[in-house]
């Protein structure tokens, strides 16, 4: 590429800043020749070994033994590692220690690791791990949310969000509804699997290569297992091929994997987990049951609301308790609570530990609201009352200026969704549309139609205030190029070519200056997981603090060199554009770049710098249910419209509107790929994504054969995508706003549609419905058993009862 | 007989010698040549990261590069073939337009599906007509993306259609093509060791050394590969011979017969989905929508009318339309032919009427008239490139207000494909109202017992055994008006 031999352009003031241009992903070319390595395509060490796992094949019970000998036989088989060859720590886990690195005396979950082999060959391995005996007692797995209660299995205290007197509002209101509202979980479908390379260092030092978003808690828990310091291990990621949450922790295990065998070898070790072997083994998004309860008046305005949730939480806490916390902190999603009582639980239950997933609890938040939504306007319509959902909503939304303080105290502002509710409403012909629908829903014999809005506001910050946090590297070499190591990991969503950009621009450089490095714990320490959609925020901030460092000290440098001819030194003036360092007052003494950092070497000012950002918000008390967790709100909303086939319950999504408030965007590409992205994953996981378990805890659904994302043929045929034009997010980066996680749950719309549809048959249907909202799902809906199923009587997804039945 | 594979891999002319035969094809670019652009998430055919070119010579005319999931091709099959991998589009640095294009529309993210996209869509551009707009949804529905949303790469795609077929000069055919034509008539016989075990595959050019072969108990007879190399991935399948049959031309082919009682489709069992779509939607268009379902392309280029009647799956998607149509299966062995009806094939679950030493040589299915209503219903969870849940196929021939007669047969509700006959003699004779199909749909309820299983619920697949007619009804009464 260009490197160093760019020309700076003729005057610094015809310098185009990269800051808001779409320019093309950091490693593109990489990603389109092929050339661009995940871990499984790094060349092999000689010495290298195959990693793997011995699955736990039952979803609870006691190990009496494990019969290690004719695995051990096999020729080629270098090692095999169950609990008790563990050097230190034998549990782990990021809030709560409570999750076994290898099963020890009981086993959780179906998949759980339970011996680790270590082969020269693929073959040595399958055939190792075939001839593993795990001599287990059988013991009755806790599968459901419903049995975790009744045997009060759970793990973390319980949790409770509150305003006024939400039961006696509810009480006084006009109207009340009450129900159980279930969604399941969701598989991440990272299209690179779990994988991680481990070689040792000098002195017992251990070097892992991991596929992580979250390469601190890597380096941590490979030191705790291998009983050394922190400073003895090192965890560098270049790129994962996809995390979306599922690589924050649950790329630990597979470090930690390939990380044993390197300490105890001495050789170099490899893990790539098999499709089947991931999908078993590794957490989700979590399933939720949510009962509620609500009272509101004969406009659809809500005066009382309870939610009380439970989620499937899986054999170990992962970040379960976080995730509720943020469920709990977004079931209010728009909309004014004025009396509101929100409660939270985490279940513990033999299944994979539940674990981050882009909304980290925040799409089971707003699914029960909306569906809530969906039912104050049947309920009303029944009455013979002329209201639209989204006439309820928009009655509902936060307000400007007033109704604007959420259930945990903290004041909105900058709320634009009011208007971009109403602008969506209009640009996408909603009310029309609607009426067209209704009626069409009335005559058509084969096609049932479908068509909802919804208003989306997403906190942004870790509502762990500690985590809000993030350093950078930056080094500028004496040719005017820049290398940069930030904790942020490159998951695909873009951060290396946002903070490419903000720093090029700090410097007044072509892009192509600057390079990202790979991301390792050696040059960034003590860094958080890159989530919460914070990666630019964080790591970007702390870059451009560390340009505006360097920048301060070439300033302080060249401004007497650039005095005279009656203006004074004056580092204020020092800018940096189009490849120049100048005289702001008079732009035509200048100096390039790359010879002014060569001539600042020379007079030894430091041309590297070690920056520290941390987001300036109070913080979020759990105990209290109380604070100011965020810093500031990505706001939006989303129309969808469907169409299912009466008979067979096909769902088809026909057309999306989506506009979006992502502030002042840093690279618009960039950021239309992460809402058009998240958008359809989220449509995955209300549609067609089902994760199907037997009856003995065995995940069904463990490949792409089974479990089915949404395919390009599923993409609505008409997808309308807008950035809404907002450009008051002054305290963030760039004057951005984050962007990861809040589109996917723009895609609620798209469940929302599905129910409107059903409600267009009746409201028995309507209310049936669970989230997914799968062909299966839709056609039991429509032919289910007579009656309102959610009354807290035991039903359930169709997936989850495997029949059509109400009894569990 | 030729003990060693001959192919070319982007234009690098190969050999292969010994059990490294045995490999996938993936696994061998991987592994071997140390091309690891091509990259692997299922290895089940599932998502198309896979995805390579593979051209077979021919003896006139250009080369066609299809697009095909290199995980479950094994790579005995592409001798004689050239295959071009993500590694090789570019030419001396510069980038094929659909790379370039796919770089301009941020149609990457996390770039790990973006290899087979790039050779999905390069396949396209190069067999698409010229000035012929192609559908993308349709186009790209074997490769799966989690990141983008599909949206951007559709624009790459509308920016690179635009562009000349890049294959068509980015390699000199005369070389490969002359060698490859030779290389692909002569018959094969590979041995070597893969992890320890002695294998072989035996890759005849002719029918009767294909039949020779099958004489041979241990020999794993193997067409288009797209389920075997799904089972050797799993390791549910580890032969030690197999019989391969993909340049046995007597075995390939396809043709309308016409005759006074109506028109027959007589295919080759090696008739692939793509050649199946393309005479269908000209003699059979009820049938397109279903094979257009079928996989994705990398799955319908290679995957066989013929390896979906003998893999005997109860949710083949082809095989509800052959029981309606009546198809009859010819089979041969050293000894002869002869021909069954198609119903009368399926013993039990994967249990043929199919002697250890026959093989399936022609496929005859008589085509509907236009006097028959035709409907092929497929559910599954996703439109594209997923397993049926359930599958049926409804023909029915009207006289005015009656019902004359009634075919169907449905799949994904028992062990086998089933011919509903109790659901049939229903509809016989009766007048075409909505109360004759709700009452053919209760007899087709208490004619099946399906499952329950991954893909859906015995409830599910009952309702469905019910809906299907009455959807038909409708369809036929909305059509009507």
């Amino acid at each position: 590429m260009s490197g160093p031999r760019f020309q700076p352009v003729a005057d610094p003031k015809a310098h185009v800043p990269s800051v808001g241009r779409t320019i093309p992903h950091d490693s593109a070319v990489g990603h389109v020749t092929g050339a661009a390595a995940y871990i499984a395509d790094v060349p092999r060490r000689s010495d290298e070994l195959v990693v793997g796992f011995v699955p736990s094949p039952l979803a609870s019970g006691a190990i009496r033994s494990i019969d290690l000998a004719a695995a051990r036989s096999v020729p080629g088989v270098v090692d095999l590692v169950t609990a008790d060859d563990l050097p230190a720590a034998k549990v782990w886990g990021p809030i709560i220690q409570d999750e076994p690195i290898l099963a020890a005396s009981e086993v959780l979950y179906v998949g759980q690791p339970v011996v680790v082999i270590a082969a020269e060959t693929q073959a040595a391995l399958e055939e190792a791990r075939r001839l593993v005996t795990l001599d287990i007692v059988p013991a009755e797995p806790i599968l459901s949310i419903e049995r975790a209660i009744e045997l009060g299995r759970f793990i973390g205290t319980p949790r409770r969000i509150a305003r006024g007197d939400a039961s006696a509002a509810i009480a006084a209101a006009p109207h009340r509804l009450a129900g159980v509202f279930h969604s399941l979980g969701q598989e991440h479908l990272y299209l690179e699997a779990q994988a991680a390379l481990a070689y040792p260092g000098e002195c017992g030092q251990i070097v892992v290569h991991s596929s992580t978003q979250g390469p601190t808690e890597t380096q941590h828990v490979v030191a705790d297992v291998l009983g050394l310091g922190m400073h003895e291990v090192v965890c560098i990621c270049k790129r994962m091929g996809g995390g979306f949450g599922g690589k924050e922790t649950q790329g630990v295990l597979p470090a930690v994997m390939a990380a044993l065998v390197a300490h105890r070898t001495g050789r170099a070790a490899r893990i790539v987990y098999v499709r089947e072997d991931d999908m078993a083994s590794t957490g989700k998004r979590h399933a939720y049951r949510c009962a509620w309860e609500v009272g509101f008046d004969d406009a659809g305005r809500i005066l009382g609301y309870r939610v009380d949730f439970h989620s499937a939480g899986g054999a170990a806490a992962d970040l379960s308790t976080s995730i509720m916390e943020r469920s709990m902190l977004h079931v209010d999603n728009a909309y004014w609570l004025p009396h509101v009582e929100i409660h939270g639980r985490v279940c513990r239950t033999n299944i994979a530990p539940a674990t981050a997933f882009r909304g980290f609890g925040g799409p089971q938040g707003m699914a029960v609201t909306e569906n809530v939504i969906q039912e104050i306007t049947t309920h009303l319509r029944g009455l013979g009352k002329g209201v639209s959902a989204v006439d309820v909503q928009r009655l509902n939304l936060y307000g400007v200026g007033e109704r604007n303080v959420t259930p945990y105290g903290q004041t909105i502002r900058g709320n634009h969704v009011p208007e971009i509710v109403d602008t969506l409403r209009a640009t996408c012909d909603f009310d029309h549309r609607l009426a067209t629908i209704e009626a069409a829903n009335t005559r058509d014999s084969l096609v049932l139609r479908g068509l909802a809005l919804m208003p989306v506001k997403f906190g942004i910050s870790f509502t762990a205030k500690f985590l809000n946090q993030g350093n950078a590297l930056v080094n500028v070499y004496t040719d005017g190029t820049v290398q940069v190591s930030t904790g942020g990991t490159e998951m695909g969503q873009g951060l290396n070519t946002k903070i490419k950009q903000l720093v090029a621009d700090e410097f007044g450089l072509p892009p192509a200056q600057v390079v990202l490095m790979p991301t390792s714990t050696e040059k960034n320490c003590n860094t958080s997981p890159t989530a919460a959609s914070a990666g630019t925020d964080l790591n970007g901030a702390a870059a451009v603090q560390a340009c505006r460092e360097i920048k301060a000290r070439i300033a302080a440098w060249v401004a007497p060199r650039f005095a005279g001819d009656g203006l004074g030194p004056a580092a204020e003036h020092v800018g940096f554009a189009g490849g120049w360092v100048f005289d702001t007052r008079r732009p035509e003494t200048r100096i390039p770049f790359g010879e002014l950092c060569n001539g600042a070497r020379r007079e030894r000012v430091d041309l590297g710098a070690r920056a520290f950002y941390a987001t300036p918000i109070a913080g979020f008390d759990a105990e209290q249910g109380r604070g100011e967790p965020f810093f500031y709100y990505t706001q939006g909303a989303a129309a969808a419209e469907v169409r299912i086939d009466r008979f067979t319950g096909d769902l088809v999504v026909t057309r999306i509107d989506l506009l979006i408030d992502i502030g002042r965007s840093i690279n618009p590409g960039v950021d239309r790929g992460q809402v058009i992205g998240g958008f359809v994953q989220g449509m995955g996981w209300v549609t067609g994504e089902c994760l199907v378990y037997d009856e003995r805890g065995r995940l069904l659904s463990d490949s792409p054969t089974t479990y089915k994302i949404p395919a390009a043929s599923d993409v609505p045929a008409d997808f309308r995508c807008d950035f809404f034009p907002a450009d008051d997010n002054v305290e963030n980066v760039a004057r951005s706003k984050a962007v990861g996680e809040p589109p996917l749950m723009h895609a609620i719309c798209v469940w929302s549609a599905v129910k409107h549809a059903l409600g267009c048959v009746s409201p028995a249907a309507a209310r049936r419905l669970c989230l997914p909202a799968t062909n299966e799902e839709i056609l039991r809906a429509l032919r289910g058993p007579a009656g309102p199923a959610d009354d807290g009587g035991g039903w359930g997804h169709s997936a989850e009862m495997r029949s059509w039945d109400r009894a569990r | 007989m030729r003990d060693h594979l001959v192919l070319w891999v982007n234009g690098v002319r190969r050999e292969v010698r010994g059990g490294d035969a045995f490999l996938t094809l993936s696994d061998w670019l991987r592994d071997r040549l140390g091309l690891v652009g091509t990259k692997i998430m299922c290895a089940e055919g599932d998502c198309g990261a896979c995805t390579v070119l593979v051209a077979e010579p021919t003896a006139t005319g250009r080369p066609r590069y299809l697009p095909i999931d290199s995980c479950i091709r094994f790579l005995f099959q592409v001798d004689g073939c050239h295959v071009v991998t993500v590694d090789g589009l570019a030419r001396d640095g510069d980038l094929a337009p659909v790379q370039q294009a796919m770089i301009d529309c941020h149609g990457s993210q996390c770039g790990f599906c973006t290899p087979g996209f790039v050779m999905a869509l390069a396949g396209a551009c190069h067999a698409r007509a010229a000035g012929e707009q192609l559908d993308w949804r349709k186009e790209l529905a074997g490769n799966l993306c989690r990141c983008t949303g599909y949206v951007s790469i559709f624009e790459a795609a509308d920016g690179a259609g635009r562009e000349a077929d890049w294959l068509a000069t980015r390699f000199a055919d005369e070389a490969w093509m002359q060698e490859g034509v030779r290389r692909r008539r002569e018959s094969l016989a590979v041995h070597g060791h893969l992890d320890g075990v002695a294998m072989r595959a035996t890759c005849p050019a002719s029918l009767d050394e294909a039949l020779a072969a099958r004489m041979e108990p241990e020999a794993r007879v193997v067409a288009g590969a797209t389920d075997l190399g799904v089972l050797w991935n799993k390791r549910k399948l580890r032969p030690r011979h197999w019989l391969d049959l993909s340049r046995v031309s007597e075995l390939c082919g396809i043709a309308v017969e016409e005759s006074t009682g109506g028109s027959t489709l007589l295919a080759g069992p090696l008739a692939t989905w793509t050649d199946m779509l393309r005479v269908c939607s000209e003699r059979c268009g009820e049938a397109v929508a279903v094979l257009e379902s079928f996989g994705g392309p990398q799955i319908r280029h290679v995957g066989t009318l013929g390896g979906n009647i003998v893999n005997g799956s109860p949710i083949a998607d082809s095989l509800p339309l052959l029981f309606v149509l009546e198809a009859t299966l010819d089979l041969a062995s050293a000894a002869g032919t002869r021909s069954v009806p198609i119903h009368s094939f399926y013993k039990g679950y994967k249990h043929l009427d199919l002697g250890g030493d026959e093989l399936l040589v022609r496929v005859r299915m008589p085509l509907p008239g236009p006097d028959s209503l035709l409907r092929l219903v497929k559910v599954s969870r996703r439109r594209d490139l997923d397993i049926s849940t359930f599958t049926s196929a409804i023909l029915v021939r009207r006289s005015g207000d009656r019902i004359e007669r009634a075919r169907i047969a449905y799949g994904g509700v028992g062990p086998t494909v089933v011919r509903m006959h109790d659901t049939e003699a229903t509809l016989a004779g009766q007048p075409f109202t909505e109360a004759t199909f709700r009452r053919a749909g209760d007899v087709a309820a208490g004619e099946i017992r399906p499952l329950t299983d991954v893909r859906g619920s015995a409830d599910y697949r009952l309702e469905l055994a019910r809906s299907v007619l009455l959807k038909f009804f409708h369809e036929q009464t909305v059509a009507v008006g």
